[in-house]
């Protein structure tokens, strides 16, 4: 209390000095207004109070516009897909208009009497019936659905936990070779994925692997290094004590892992676990380059590609397609988002 | 003989008084066991170490080093996909399906000297050279490629300048952590799809900036894509500004770059505000003691210890710049058509050429090209960083 008080005494005291009759009554006055903005001049002194309100002010103004600039493009996609775009044309006019609510929404759709019905999820139920067959798909919303859940959950629940096995190896236990391998995995990093894509193409057609969902499955579970390089920077962090007490008490490695190492790296392994499902679910390349235009194992954004790309596409139906890719990543990232920030900081604080 | 004949009595002895002890259940064989037991620990820590480690190596192995080495050996051949030959084949009599010339020498560098050598070709050739421009193919695609890198600086200076907004003490600073995070977990070609629109002549931006019908992105479809200058109107000039691949391409390229801005933010944001965090608080202090503004703080304290996530940064976003692909692809609608030339990336060739048009051999060399440039670019970087340090 005394400290404000002498805060805010002190502009006053320092602006009647006889130094402060030097300056001319413009400057003055300039200074009294940059004071109360937070800025010290030579005529006033601001308060440290004042000057931490003023840029907390700033700093939130730029914060939320960042954030609203972050946050448009997904409410413009909510938006958009309750949008009535059929105006005969097949034109991306009726939906570009759209700033904050689309013009012709869902709700006036009109009927062959000349009246509107209202029908909310026209879009939504055009995406799950006929939209795909209409583009020339084989498969239905709900096939291509399940293909990308069975590519972001099988790959990914097998594939962390090999990781984290050979993170646990690389931390934990001392072998021969130890170090040659991990040179050997750091060095695989570096090679760029396009590089391969051709071979890896023939290698998977020539094993039969592209004609199902091999191609898309089997490669992921046999781990990722980043991973398993981020899982053994989490385990450095635990004690060996409690594995040397678990092997004095008679417990083989597996037993130390399964028992152990897995429950007490269960955030990292959950974090890194969710970070490769979300990216396992947004992978277009895998589906585009491996499988055919006419297979039933495509998935989601390969499907959303063919359906954008058919001259038949309503852009309302391809909108809430996005919306439908979007959300379920968005939910789990909400629900988990505490556990994967944290991931990522304590990624950021490593390097 | 004598000797021998003691050792065998000696080890006769000591194992009858092991087998006595061990019935017995004495201490006095305690350390010969005990060195026995550790050799034991240590072939079990051996054997459990590569098995842990087994499926990381072999899926390294088999999915990574094995077709490293046959995209090595594949880009001097003539192999091609669908043919009658195997690639197996190929790679076990090589030397039968080397590279050839026109002219039928062999030349085990073909497909390298056709990635300098090759001009854009199709209806792309017939429009440049309409416009009386003969552009070299990969020089084309590879100008696109680094010009979607000057989204790494931009990025940099607006995450770096947001995570430290974020690291002041205010409330609800994870809030705005969780919110710029959304673009990244977000599908790309949702996005992709979204900014199409609202970057559309007659969308979002145009309206709420005034922008009037500008054309930010020429309308096409598959494979056929009209050229257009920027009212939308068909070209019919040979002006410099209505030159479709430097005006129109730019400033679809343009949107590209804005939107990976837009997705790649939230992540390198957290990298800093974690960096931030590391930041020394007493170094600060000491310099606000004497006098620093907040200016001169962040330049001279803030800055040199965020130094390091900087870097690192920027080369993880130079490599994964040089690898763009899909974003270009899904604007133009133009992946299963292999590529466009005025918005394509170089991984685009290599679509195009391995998978699109089967030369599996040609997609090799030049993903082989593109992994060097790779190579040199880290390290490149790296040798400016070990020259700054000095």
């Amino acid at each position: 209390m005394d400290n404000e008080n002498k805060d805010r005494i002190l502009p006053a005291e320092t602006s009647v000095t006889e130094e402060a009759k030097n300056y001319s009554s413009f400057r003055y006055a300039v200074g009294a207004i940059l004071a109360f903005f937070g800025f010290s001049s030579k005529t006033h002194r601001a308060s440290k109070k004042r000057a931490k309100l003023v840029a907390d002010i700033f700093t939130y103004i730029v914060l939320l516009a960042g954030a609203f600039v972050m946050v448009y493009p997904f409410w413009w996609m909510i938006a958009g897909s309750f949008a009535y775009t059929i105006d005969g044309t097949g034109g991306s006019g009726l939906l570009e208009k759209m700033i904050w609510w689309p013009e012709t929404s869902t709700l006036t759709i009109p009927t062959s009497g000349g009246g509107t019905k209202a029908e909310l999820f026209f879009n939504y139920r055009t995406l799950f019936t006929s939209a795909f067959a209409a583009s020339g798909l084989k498969v239905t919303y709900w096939r291509s659905l399940f293909n990308n859940l069975l590519y972001s959950t099988v790959p990914v629940v097998v594939g962390v936990i090999t990781s984290a096995s050979a993170a646990f190896a690389f931390s934990k236990i001392n072998w021969i070779g130890r170090n040659v391998v991990f040179f050997m995995l750091l060095a695989a990093i570096m090679v760029p994925g396009p590089s391969l894509m051709i071979t890896q193409y023939v290698m998977y057609s020539d094993m039969g692997w592209t004609e199902n969902a091999l191609v898309l499955i089997i490669p992921g579970m046999f781990g990722s290094i980043m991973t398993a390089f981020f899982i053994r920077q989490f385990l450095f962090g635990l004690p060996t004590s409690i594995i040397e007490a678990a092997k004095i008490d008679g417990a083989g490695y597996l037993r130390i892992f399964c028992q152990f190492i897995l429950p007490l790296a269960m955030p990292a392994i959950m974090a890194q676990g969710l970070l490769s499902f979300m990216g396992c679910w947004n992978n277009y390349m895998g589906s585009f380059i491996y499988l055919s235009q006419n297979s039933k194992w495509i998935n989601l954004p390969h499907a959303m590609y063919i359906l954008n790309a058919s001259p038949s596409s309503n852009l309302g139906v391809v909108i809430a397609s996005s919306v439908m890719c979007v959300l379920p990543v968005i939910i789990l990232f909400g629900c988990f988002q505490k556990l994967i920030i944290g991931s990522l900081m304590l990624t950021g604080s490593k390097e | 003989m004598e000797e021998i004949i003691a050792v065998g009595t000696d080890e006769a002895a000591m194992s009858a008084a092991e087998a006595v002890a061990e019935s017995e259940g004495t201490v006095q064989t305690a350390p010969k066991k005990r060195k026995h037991h550790i050799n034991q620990q240590k072939l079990w820590d051996n054997i459990w170490g590569w098995l842990f480690c087994l499926p990381l190596i072999i899926g390294t192995c088999w999915f990574i080093y094995s077709t490293l080495i046959m995209a090595f050996l594949l880009s001097f051949t003539t192999f091609r996909t669908g043919g009658q030959v195997s690639m197996w084949e190929c790679l076990a009599h090589m030397g039968d399906y080397i590279a050839k010339d026109l002219t039928g020498a062999t030349n085990a560098f073909y497909w390298y000297k056709a990635l300098f050598t090759e001009k854009v070709s199709g209806m792309d050739r017939v429009t440049l050279i309409g416009m009386g421009i003969e552009l070299n193919e990969m020089g084309a695609y590879l100008l696109n490629t680094v010009f979607y890198m000057i989204g790494i600086p931009i990025g940099m200076i607006l995450s770096v300048f947001f995570a430290v907004c974020m690291s002041r003490d205010i409330k609800g600073g994870n809030v705005f952590r969780v919110l710029y995070y959304l673009p990244c977990v977000a599908s790309a070609i949702a996005i992709v799809y979204t900014f199409k629109i609202m970057f559309g002549s007659t969308g979002v931006i145009n309206q709420l900036f005034g922008l009037g019908n500008f054309h930010w992105i020429s309308e096409g479809v598959e494979g056929a894509y009209t050229w257009q200058n920027l009212t939308g109107a068909p070209i019919s000039t040979n002006a410099f500004m209505m030159d479709p691949y430097w005006c129109q391409g730019f400033f679809m390229k343009l949107v590209i770059v804005i939107m990976s801005v837009w997705k790649g933010l939230g992540g390198t944001i957290i990298l800093y505000v974690a960096g931030l965090s590391g930041v020394n608080a007493a170094t600060k202090e000491a310099a606000q003691i004497d006098g620093a503004n907040g200016w001169i703080i962040f330049w001279k304290v803030t800055m040199p210890d965020l130094y390091p996530t900087i870097f690192y940064n920027i080369v993880t976003s130079v490599i994964g710049g040089m690898q763009i692909y899909a974003e270009p692809e899904m604007f133009m609608n133009s992946a299963y058509s292999g590529g466009n030339v005025m918005v394509s990336g170089y991984v685009a060739l290599i679509y195009k050429y391995g998978i699109n048009m089967k030369y599996a051999s040609r997609g090799a060399a030049y993903g082989m090209f593109l992994a060097v440039i790779i190579f040199v670019l880290t390290l490149f970087q790296f040798w400016l960083d070990s020259r700054k340090k000095d």
